[in-house]
């Protein structure tokens, strides 16, 4: 287990006590992480804030939903923002133009808009990690992950975007996310 | 073999993403609450496709929230008070209670699991105590047709404890949890620290409640951190008539 996870621990296990100092430890190391993934998906500011403050409070109010045993907490917290954040996108689809979320898309996972914002080296070294995983996957597999988890599209949606039958979507799904378990976590 | 277990990780690959819809949903969530946590292959697959989509979140670049957010956050921190967390207590009401419940295998499933709470144990001996008070009775709640896990409601008079507990039940859905109600004359109040999510599969709650209240008991799927004012009735239900206080 990394320094950094041991970290994440404590802080979560004095959180389920009613720690708001080390909530609020928790909020300094994945604020921005929490807020620029709410903004890729929801494409808004206001909505954006209201995912981060959503996911914040729900862990304030229910910290037992996190396991120690099944990952790290980089994992539980950030896919609680992700859930959060396509529900809202779907909830809020009327209001959202495509040509923004299109724009949105496009923007380069590997081109930093906003490395100004502090963040702990470790996240940074992750993401690193992250984004190369995604650039070595072929552009269709990663295009379908793309617009799934960032575009807060589903499978079938994502079918008849692209003009692909949906066991397509399905068989690039699955290769691409066998293909960065493998990357990201160094399995043979 | 490979070809079925295939179909089943395109729709685990699927949900992790929050990708599924229709048939394809209803086929998941089957298969999460049958098939997934037996199956060693489809726990890991599972398990490894979550990690990746925790670490996707990192692809798009950190932003600053704005100043204002914090503030506002900590305003609902105080508004929320400190409950007594007990997500330890799931697993800590141990083996010994088995018996009492007739969950069948209950002390098995538990295993080593016991020994990674030990500083449970105090409450663990005073629960098993109240538990085999005279008058204690088990009452076991009806899933409302989705699975077959038994979840079992202990409490008696004088108790002010109810502790609820259950094997092989399975995760609640993405981003939810299960959430206790008690209801009487047919309206259901929340319970405070009702909230849980299984541990593998098993559940083991102790709760300060004086069930003699109430006569009708639920559990229900609801959002992490929502505090609904009323049941939502989606996802794993699970439901039973309490015996009437004397």
């Amino acid at each position: 287990m990394q320094e950094d996870d041991r970290l994440d621990l404590e802080l979560h296990r004095r959180v389920s006590v009613g720690d708001r100092q080390a909530f609020e430890g928790l909020y300094r190391r994945y604020a921005p992480a929490a807020y620029g993934l709410a903004l890729r998906v929801t494409g808004q500011d206001s909505l954006a804030q209201e995912v981060v403050h959503d996911a914040f409070l729900a862990l304030w109010r229910a910290p037992e939903a996190y396991d120690p045993g099944r990952g790290p907490f980089r994992s539980f917290f950030l896919s609680l923002v992700h859930h959060r954040a396509v529900d809202t996108v779907r909830r809020e689809e009327r209001l959202r133009r495509r040509a923004e979320r299109a724009s949105n898309l496009e923007r380069g996972l590997g081109e930093d808009v906003a490395e100004e914002v502090v963040e702990d080296a470790y996240l940074s070294t992750r993401r690193k990690e992250v984004r190369e995983a995604l650039r070595t996957l072929p552009p269709d597999q990663r295009r379908v992950v793309e617009l799934a988890y960032f575009g807060g599209y589903t499978q079938a949606r994502i079918a008849q975007e692209l003009g692909i039958p949906l066991g397509t979507v399905k068989t690039r799904t699955l290769a691409a996310m066998r293909k960065l378990r493998r990357a990201l976590y160094r399995e043979d | 073999m490979n070809e079925g277990h295939d179909r089943i990780e395109e729709l685990l690959a699927g949900y992790v993403l929050l990708g599924l819809s229709g048939e394809d949903a209803v086929e998941a969530d089957r298969l999460l609450s049958e098939h997934v946590p037996s199956c060693p292959r489809c726990r890991d697959a599972m398990a490894g496709f979550q990690a990746v989509a925790g670490d996707l979140a990192l692809a798009v670049s950190p932003a600053q929230p704005p100043d204002l957010l914090l503030p506002r956050i900590r305003r609902g921190v105080a508004e929320t008070p400190v409950r007594r967390r007990r997500r330890a207590s799931v697993v800590a009401v141990a083996a010994g209670v088995a018996a009492l419940v007739g969950l069948a295998g209950l002390s098995i499933s538990l295993g080593d699991r016991v020994s990674r709470t030990e500083q449970q144990r105090g409450r663990l001996l005073a629960a098993m105590e109240a538990l085999q008070q005279q008058g204690t009775s088990p009452v076991s709640l009806q899933s409302q047709g989705q699975t077959a896990a038994g979840l079992v409601e202990v409490s008696g008079p004088g108790l002010e404890r109810m502790y609820v507990i259950g094997r092989d039940v399975p995760m609640p859905s993405a981003g939810r949890v299960y959430q206790l109600w008690l209801g009487s004359n047919g309206t259901f109040v929340r319970v405070e620290d009702g909230a849980f999510v299984p541990d593998d599969g098993l559940v083991l709650l102790e709760l300060t409640v004086d069930a003699g209240r109430y006569d009708e008991i639920l559990v229900t799927e609801e959002r992490i951190g929502d505090a609904p004012a009323s049941p939502s009735h989606l996802g794993h239900t699970w439901h039973a008539f309490l015996a009437q206080a004397a």
